[in-house]
C-alpha cells in the first residue's frame, strides 16, 4: 500500500461534483452555470471537447472562442488522463453504482479488450452523424449532459425532462444488459476523446516489474473497474487514472508517480 | 448534403419555434446549440424550455412557448451561450425573435369591446404595438417577438400570436 486512499478521495470528489450539478439550477447564477457539456465558472468558459468538436463539425466552423473553451479539459486529459471520467463525471458515478449492484448478483461479463476500438468507432460515428445531420448529436447524447439536464430542466424550465430521461434510460439499459460499464468504456464520446489523448507522459499508474510479487490473479487487476491489467510499461489503453490499482497494490510495484530512471 | 439535411428538417418539423434572444438563424442555431442548458438555467423567468422529441434532432434545444411563458427581454441568456448559438444582443430593441400577428376575428377590439391588454403588456410601450383611429391594435415593424402580448391576451385563443422569425 502506498498509503494514499485513492478511492476514498475519488468518492469525495465525485460526490462534490454530483452536488454541484444538482445545485447549479437552484442557484441560477450566470457566474456559475451549466452542465457537463459546458460550464461557466466566473470568467472561465469550459466546453467539453467532444461536444465542441461535434458542434464545430455540425456548423462547419470553429470559432476561436470555442477552441479556447475546449482547451482546458483537453489539456487536463493530456496531463492526467481521462480523470474527468473517473473523478468528476456524474454519469460515471451512477454507472459505477449500477455496476456494483450488478456485480453482487452475478458475475457480469467484462468488456473484451477490443474496448479501445469500440470507443474510437463510436466517437467517429457520433462525429460523422453530427457533421451529416448539421446538429451536434454527440453533445445531445453525451451521458453526463443528459443526467445533469434532468434537475436543470425540471427546476429551471419547470417541465418533465422527457427527452433527457429517455436518453438516460436507454444508456442505463445498455449498461445493465450489455458488458460491464459499456457506456463509459465504449460509447461515451467525451471518454473516448479523453482516452485518445493519453500520451506516454500522461499521469497514470506506473508499474515496475522488479517489485511485483503477485501471482496470477493480482489485486490490481481485480480492482480495475474496467478489468484492465496495469502491469505494463505504461498505463493500459482506456485507463482513467482512478488509481484503484495503485491503492490495492501490496508492494510498491504500482505507484502514482515514478521518477524516470 | 447541406440541402438534403435542411429539406429533411423542414419536412419533419412544423412552424419554427420561438428561440431565445440573439439566436442565430434556425440552421446555424441547430448546428451550434450543444444543449448545455445554460440559457434555461439563467433565465430569470423560467421561459426557456427544452424542445421535445417531436422536434427530432433539435430535441433539447431551447424554445419559448409565449402563451405559457413569454420572454421578458432580460437578456441574461445570450452572454452565457458557450458556442455562439445565441449571439450578443445590445438592447431589448435589437432582439429579433419574431413578429406578433393580430388575428382580427378573435380580437375584442375589433368587436367594439374596449381592450388594450396587448398594448399595455408590450415592453416596447407605444413602439411595437400602436392603436389605429378606431382604437384597434396594430403591430409595427419594431416588434421583437417577445410574446408578452400573446401571453396576456384575454381571448380564449390568443388574438395576437408571435410568428418566429423566418430566414430571408
Amino acid at each position: 500500500m502506498t498509503g494514499v486512499r485513492w478511492t476514498r478521495w475519488r468518492r469525495r470528489v465525485q460526490a462534490l461534483s454530483a452536488l454541484l450539478w444538482l445545485a447549479l439550477p437552484v442557484l441560477a447564477d450566470p457566474r456559475l452555470a451549466g452542465t457537463p457539456a459546458a460550464l461557466r465558472a466566473g470568467p472561465v468558459d469550459l466546453v467539453e471537447p467532444s461536444a465542441a468538436l461535434a458542434t464545430a463539425l455540425a456548423a462547419r466552423a470553429l470559432p476561436a472562442a470555442l477552441l479556447v473553451s475546449a482547451l482546458p479539459l483537453a489539456l487536463l486529459a493530456l496531463a492526467l488522463g481521462p480523470v474527468a471520467c473517473s473523478w468528476l463525471c456524474p454519469y460515471g458515478l451512477v454507472s459505477e453504482g449500477l455496476d456494483a449492484l450488478r456485480d453482487r448478483r452475478a458475475r457480469a461479463p467484462r468488456i473484451p479488450d477490443a474496448g479501445h476500438r469500440a470507443r474510437a468507432a463510436s466517437l467517429a460515428a457520433l462525429l460523422a452523424l453530427s457533421l451529416l445531420a448539421g446538429a451536434p448529436i454527440a453533445a445531445l447524447l453525451l451521458p453526463p449532459r443528459a443526467l445533469a439536464a434532468l434537475p436543470l430542466e425540471a427546476w429551471s424550465a419547470r417541465v418533465v425532462p422527457w427527452v433527457s430521461a429517455a436518453i438516460l434510460l436507454a444508456l442505463l439499459a445498455l449498461e445493465a444488459l450489455g458488458p460491464r460499464r459499456l457506456v463509459c468504456r465504449a460509447l461515451c464520446p467525451a471518454g473516448a476523446l479523453a482516452a485518445l489523448l493519453r500520451r506516454p507522459f500522461t499521469w497514470g499508474p506506473r508499474f515496475s516489474r522488479a517489485e511485483c510479487r503477485c501471482p496470477d490473479r493480482p489485486p490490481c487487476v481485480q480492482a480495475c473497474a474496467w478489468g484492465l491489467d496495469p502491469r505494463a510499461d505504461r498505463p493500459p489503453d482506456g485507463c482513467t487514472s482512478c488509481m484503484a490499482c495503485v491503492e490495492e497494490c501490496p508492494s510498491r510495484a504500482l505507484v502514482a508517480l515514478r521518477r524516470a530512471p | 448534403m447541406e440541402g438534403a439535411a435542411a429539406f429533411l428538417r423542414r419536412l419533419l418539423r412544423g412552424a419554427p419555434p420561438l428561440r431565445p434572444p440573439g439566436a442565430l438563424d434556425e440552421e446555424a442555431f441547430a448546428a451550434r446549440c450543444i444543449r448545455c442548458g445554460r440559457c434555461a438555467e439563467v433565465c430569470a423567468y423560467r421561459s426557456l424550455r427544452p424542445a421535445g422529441a417531436g422536434r427530432g434532432l433539435e430535441a433539447g434545444t431551447p424554445e419559448v412557448v409565449a402563451r405559457e411563458a413569454p420572454c421578458w427581454l432580460c437578456l441574461r441568456c445570450p452572454p452565457v451561450c458557450p458556442t455562439g448559438a445565441l449571439a450578443p444582443v445590445a438592447s431589448p430593441r435589437d432582439v429579433r425573435m419574431g413578429r406578433a400577428r393580430l388575428v382580427a376575428e378573435r380580437c375584442f377590439a375589433f368587436q367594439g369591446i374596449v381592450c388594450r391588454t396587448c398594448l399595455d403588456a408590450c415592453p416596447l410601450q407605444g413602439e411595437a404595438i400602436r392603436q389605429d383611429e378606431e382604437l384597434r391594435p396594430v403591430v409595427t415593424e419594431r416588434c421583437v417577438g417577445c410574446g408578452l402580448c400573446e401571453h396576456r391576451c384575454p381571448a380564449e385563443t390568443p388574438a395576437i400570436v408571435v410568428d418566429a422569425r423566418r430566414r430571408p
